[in-house]
């Protein structure tokens, strides 16, 4: 910042000596400090070094007239607030130059009074004017820091809580009946469910904060399966599905995230584990053509009622009659959507109650 | 009569430092709580324990990089077993988040929430070694 006495600062850009002279008395008089230029580019010289509150700009000068004065100052100093001084001839070019950025117009002949009104009016429009970019920049600052706020706030207590519940296991130990240790795997069970909320709930936030947008680089598709494969094949061993992947040859690489692809492929494998009972198959297939990359998902699970699929990448929404072990966040699909929508893709399913669903996801290439 | 081995923790959560303690007093262990990376250094000093469990991230990220480094600088814990607790996801929003060049001196890293068989069964290897 420029070093200033504590007052208000006005330019006055007038080749007039005696409209100068007359702001100069009448503002000072108020308290103002009132800095002065006889023409354009002096005006425009003092005002970037002087960097002043409020400047008045005389439309009508010889050189670079007041609108080119207005343009520049505008676009120059951060904050400035124009005001245009014109006889009332050429209204219609105050009008001009206040849609160039001047606030405001005072016409010659003016009164010290006048000259005064406009200068208070012009101070609070600039006070609005910086505490609006304030709390702009603010807002802005608290939606970034907002992701991580919740990872850390709302993680640590779950983490801690899960932490207690180990220690209370450890220390009750043989203290504790089925009842007991059953209540233990419960509340863990609602833990893992809140976890999973949060961290979906982040994955959503940071689609939105445009993070996806950013990272986006090519992404090998058949990579991308192996590696959902690889991290649901534990769970599918448990629960004793299979897996079947079919990936044709030379599929193109396309553009995007590849971590937030990853997690599509891991939700939707997640989910048709959860609908297929043991015994049963998912199989995975990749195919592209001339315009899109098409993966498929399909399970032979219970399915999902047609009256419902429209549904079901709601936020929350949930298809009513589930074992609680299907429990998820009710967030996991629309976070799938939300992922491929922010690669100019789709996701749809289709379903047939005892058969099976499919999912499929088409990326453009 | 055998003494208690000492393990020191440090985390700046004091729930998760009472948790830990309880498992880990279940196993038969003196433990020692420091709430923060400075008095966790002057701890390993006063009280030489035979191993310390530190948080990765407390109150400045990566504090917990520069209490391994400072804990190996001195005397009584140059050759003590150290384990390392990470709380956060590393491809979450700490993805930013570099690890110092130098990989710390830690004989163990391990997530939150940690097992209480694991913990403890980790710490007797360590500290039968």
């Amino acid at each position: 910042m420029t070093e200033k006495t504590n007052k208000e600062l006005i330019l006055v850009i007038d080749d007039e000596e005696s409209i100068r002279d007359g702001c100069r008395q009448a503002l000072e008089k108020s308290g103002y400090a009132v800095i002065t230029a006889e023409n354009g580019e002096e005006g425009i010289r003092i005002a970037k070094e002087r960097k002043p509150e409020i400047a008045f700009v005389d439309l009508k000068m010889p050189s670079i007239s007041g609108t080119e004065v207005i343009d520049i100052l505008s676009r120059d100093i951060p904050d400035i607030v124009l005001v245009i001084i014109t006889g009332y001839a050429s209204i219609v070019s105050a009008v001009e130059s206040m849609k160039k950025g001047a606030y405001d117009y005072i016409p010659k002949p003016f009164t010290p009074d006048q000259l005064r009104a406009v200068v208070k009016r012009g101070f609070d429009h600039r006070n609005l004017k910086i505490e609006a970019r304030m709390l702009r920049t603010e807002k802005e600052e608290m939606e970034r820091n907002f992701i991580t706020f919740v990872s850390h706030e709302m993680r640590s207590p779950l983490l801690v809580i899960e932490q207690y519940l180990e220690a209370l296991r450890t220390v009750a130990g043989g203290c504790l009946d089925k009842n007991a240790n059953d209540i233990i795997d419960r509340c863990n069970k609602r833990i893992h469910g809140l976890k999973a909320l949060v961290e979906h709930w982040l994955d959503i936030s940071r689609i939105e904060s445009g993070v996806f947008a950013t990272e986006k680089k090519p992404v090998d598709i058949p990579g991308i399966i192996m590696r959902g494969v690889e991290e649901m094949a534990p769970l599918y061993h448990i629960r004793e599905l299979s897996i079947e992947t079919d990936i044709s040859e030379g599929i193109p690489e396309i553009t995007g995230d590849e971590e937030s692809l990853v997690r599509v492929i891991v939700n939707i494998m997640g989910n048709a584990s959860k609908y297929t009972p043991g015994g049963g198959k998912v199989s995975i297939r990749a195919r592209h053509d001339e315009y899109y990359v098409r993966i498929s998902i399909s399970d032979t699970g219970t399915g999902i009622p047609q009256e419902k699929l429209p549904f079901i990448f709601e936020p929350f929404y949930r298809v009513k009659g589930k074992k609680e072990e299907a429990r998820g966040s009710g967030l996991g699909l629309n976070f799938c959507k939300r992922i491929m929508e922010a690669h100019g893709g789709k996701i749809e399913a289709s379903s047939q109650v005892g058969k099976g669903t499919t999912f499929v996801l088409e990326l453009p290439r | 009569m055998t003494t208690k081995k000492k393990i020191l923790l440090i985390d700046d959560d004091s729930d998760f430092l009472m948790a830990t303690k309880l498992i880990l007093e279940s196993g038969g262990y003196e433990v020692f709580l420091a709430e923060d990376g400075k008095s966790g250094v002057e701890m390993v000093k006063s009280v030489s324990p035979d191993l310390t469990i530190t948080d990765m991230m407390m109150e400045t990220w990566g504090e917990g990089f520069t209490v391994v480094s400072k804990i190996r600088s001195i005397e009584a814990g140059k050759d003590m077993p150290l384990i390392m607790l990470s709380g956060v996801d590393l491809q979450g929003p700490y993805q930013s988040f570099e690890p110092p060049e130098e990989s710390p001196k830690v004989d163990m890293l391990l997530h939150k929430p940690v097992k209480a068989d694991d913990l403890l069964k980790y710490v007797k290897r360590l500290l039968d070694n």
